[in-house]
């Protein structure tokens, strides 16, 4: 039992991450329709600048540790948003009625760009986040001691995804993006400017990518140019599982991926725990083919 | 020709021996080593290290009364070039010949010494095939590519671990180091109670961990690269699991304390062969004192000086008035003990080396590798 419950926590902090990055992916694609395959790289685009803002700008250094954190967590956020702002006039606005299949080959290119331009400014080393930074204390519940960043990593990701489905339904702007993304026509004859929309989206989603690549910078600790990769293809994957389009989806797909694997690992073969969580995927899919919660509004927001 | 040598070469060593031979034979001594090329850098570090200790012992007036004469031949790191340099040397009638370091280049020179009956010694070749063709005249000073696994296995049994957990990432290299050291292993009376492999490139190894320390072991050998290394370290630590913990060479980087954390790292060892400065004999600290004072700089790697070690053997044959490659060759199989520089040497039937190659290194308290005595 005790073995379960510590494989279960283990899941969730890793499932939190990934259903953090999820959400990049599910609202671009509910508003555009677009795998924005760049969005994984753009979470490492956030833990970079955030190694960069804590050592090299001295935050570190000059702020309470907390303080420090939390001051880069808002300015990545901004940052990354900005990037993903660009992208978006850049990369896919141009192709915007150029059929879905450019902008997907857009985004992939978008992807190597990014890759390769972190691999050029920071070199292709392993990078890794000051370890003071790293809150050490435990925390014991009901018997069960859990250390004290895993369990931030839960709370924040999960802050962070409440937050955003709190926007979503009970603000104007979140009505006027569920509006877009029903119907772009009818969202233009309503007064809403669909333009400035999408560009919301897309700060939005890579400003929360860059919140997660922090997250996994501090907690982790190693940082590298490739990490965007594996972690988008699991995001994506998760994003896929809950039902793209769907925000509580990518919530519930993140986790579900995340305690799958570790079910898996606990249960099954470590070497075969990436087969397992897709071999679930693949059923679930069979049964559900719009993913878990994407029955009745699989392709909206 | 080559009999009508041999009788020449006995008729003087009688005399050398009857203590008349004054008139200094020269014996010709090839070394084939990457000059130029991707490997540059290491077939420099052979060359200087052959040349210092041809002139000392030049200098010294020869080995039993031989002088000896280096013929040097580039084979650029390609095994193309290597079979031009192999040539090259053999029509120069050198008895031996010392190098080369990749095992593909060594590969394409080894038939032409052979059938010129030259003696070969190999000095970074460690590809398994090539002590396995049953070549009388090849010999090499670096270890085979599965060595490690029988050295981890030796380090695992001495410092008496019962119950381990084996865990590689599915790489070609780590993975063949799991089996080799589990295959080393066996009839040892240690239990391997966990093998399995992970994902390399991952952040989150806590899933394996929980489930390794399900399995209780007393000592986890992971086989990989060091970013695993460092983040399995520092979970573990987290999980507050104070299991030791030991790698392969692959572990040995720089980074890996950085990514560990040092507290994390502290007391884990892994397996590598010893750095130049590091290697603590008599003999070795006296080459490399000379190698010091004549290059001003030291050996950049371990293979060059393996190099330095084939001198070694060719030294103590000659010493043994052992000079065509018939008698060298019959005096290195099953030698024992002689004085290498980077430890004792010895050579099985096959022609390799016989003897500890591979050393531990331990994480220090500062995060410093340190190099543990030999058990």
């Amino acid at each position: 039992m005790e073995f379960f419950v510590q494989q279960l926590l283990n899941g969730l902090a890793v499932g939190g991450i990934y259903a953090l990055v999820a959400l990049g992916y599910t609202m671009v694609y509910g508003v555009l329709k677009l795998i924005n395959f760049a969005h994984g790289d753009l979470f490492a685009v956030g833990a970079y600048l955030g190694l960069t803002l804590l050592v090299s700008c001295h935050l570190a250094q000059m702020l309470p540790p907390f303080a420090a954190v939390l001051l880069v967590f808002v300015l990545v956020a901004l940052m990354v948003a900005l990037i993903g702002y660009l992208l978006e006039r850049v990369a896919y606005r141009p192709l915007r009625s150029a059929g879905r299949l450019s902008a997907v080959v857009s985004a992939l290119g978008a992807s190597i760009f990014f890759e390769n331009a972190l691999m050029l400014i920071y070199g292709a080393r392993v990078f890794v986040y000051p370890d003071f930074l790293r809150p050490d204390f435990t925390v014991t519940i009901m018997g069960f001691s859990i250390p004290g960043m895993r369990l931030l990593v839960i709370v924040v990701s999960i802050v962070l995804m409440v937050a955003l489905q709190v926007f979503m339904l009970h603000t104007r702007v979140g009505a006027a993006i569920r509006a877009v993304a029903i119907d772009q026509g009818a969202a233009r004859l309503m007064g809403i400017n669909v333009n400035r929309i999408i560009s919301l989206v897309f700060l939005i989603g890579p400003g929360l990518g860059g919140a997660a690549g922090i997250l996994v910078g501090i907690y982790y600790g190693q940082i590298d140019f490739l990490m965007g990769w594996s972690y988008g293809l699991k995001a994506f994957t998760a994003a896929i599982l809950g039902g793209i389009g769907n925000i509580p989806g990518a919530m519930v797909g993140g986790l579900l991926l995340g305690v799958v694997e570790a079910m898996a690992s606990a249960y099954f073969a470590v070497a075969w725990k990436d087969a397992v969580a897709f071999f679930v995927l693949i059923l679930i899919l069979i049964v559900r083919p719009t993913g878990l919660l994407g029955e009745r509004t699989a392709d909206k927001l | 020709m080559k009999r009508l040598l041999v009788g020449l070469i006995c008729l003087v060593m009688a005399l050398g021996m009857a203590g008349t031979g004054q008139a200094a034979e020269t014996f010709k001594l090839g070394l084939m080593c990457p000059v130029t090329g991707k490997w540059a850098s290491e077939g420099l570090d052979m060359k200087n290290v052959v040349s210092l200790l041809v002139d000392k012992a030049n200098a010294a007036g020869g080995i039993n009364g031989h002088k000896i004469e280096l013929i040097i031949a580039d084979d650029a790191g390609d095994p193309r070039s290597a079979a031009l340099a192999a040539q090259k040397l053999a029509s120069s009638e050198v008895v031996a010949v010392i190098g080369t370091y990749g095992s593909a280049v060594t590969e394409a020179s080894q038939n032409i010494y052979d059938e010129s009956g030259i003696l070969q010694i190999g000095t970074g070749s460690t590809s398994i095939r090539l002590t396995e063709k049953g070549l009388q005249y090849f010999f090499r000073t670096c270890p085979r590519d599965d060595a490690q696994g029988i050295a981890a296995a030796k380090v695992i049994t001495s410092k008496g671990f019962k119950n381990i957990a084996l865990v590689h990432d599915n790489s070609s290299y780590a993975k063949g180091l799991a089996e080799e050291t589990r295959d080393a292993l066996k009839g040892s009376g240690v239990n391997i109670v966990f093998f399995d492999a992970l994902t390399p490139g991952e952040r989150d190894y806590t899933a394996s961990l929980t489930k390794m320390k399900a399995a209780n072991p007393d000592f986890i050998f992971f086989t990989g690269y060091y970013p695993e290394t460092g983040m399995l370290l520092r979970q573990k630590k987290e999980m507050g699991w104070n299991v030791p913990m030991m790698g392969g060479d692959a572990a040995n980087h720089a980074d890996l304390v950085k990514i560990a954390g040092t507290s994390a790292a502290e007391g884990y060892f892994f397996l590598s062969p010893p750095l130049p400065q590091d290697m603590d004999t008599p003999a070795a600290k006296a080459f490399l004192k000379d190698f010091e004072a004549a290059y001003k700089s030291l050996p950049v790697s371990v293979w060059g000086v393996m190099a330095g070690d084939a001198f070694v053997a060719i030294e103590a044959a000659m010493k043994a008035g052992k000079f065509t490659a018939e008698d060298i060759a019959g005096y290195l199989h099953g030698a024992k003990d002689l004085p290498a520089i980077t430890g004792t040497m010895g050579f099985d039937d096959k022609g390799d080396r016989v003897g500890d190659f591979y050393r531990v290194y331990v994480v220090n308290e500062n995060g410093k590798f340190v190099l543990e005595p030999k058990l």
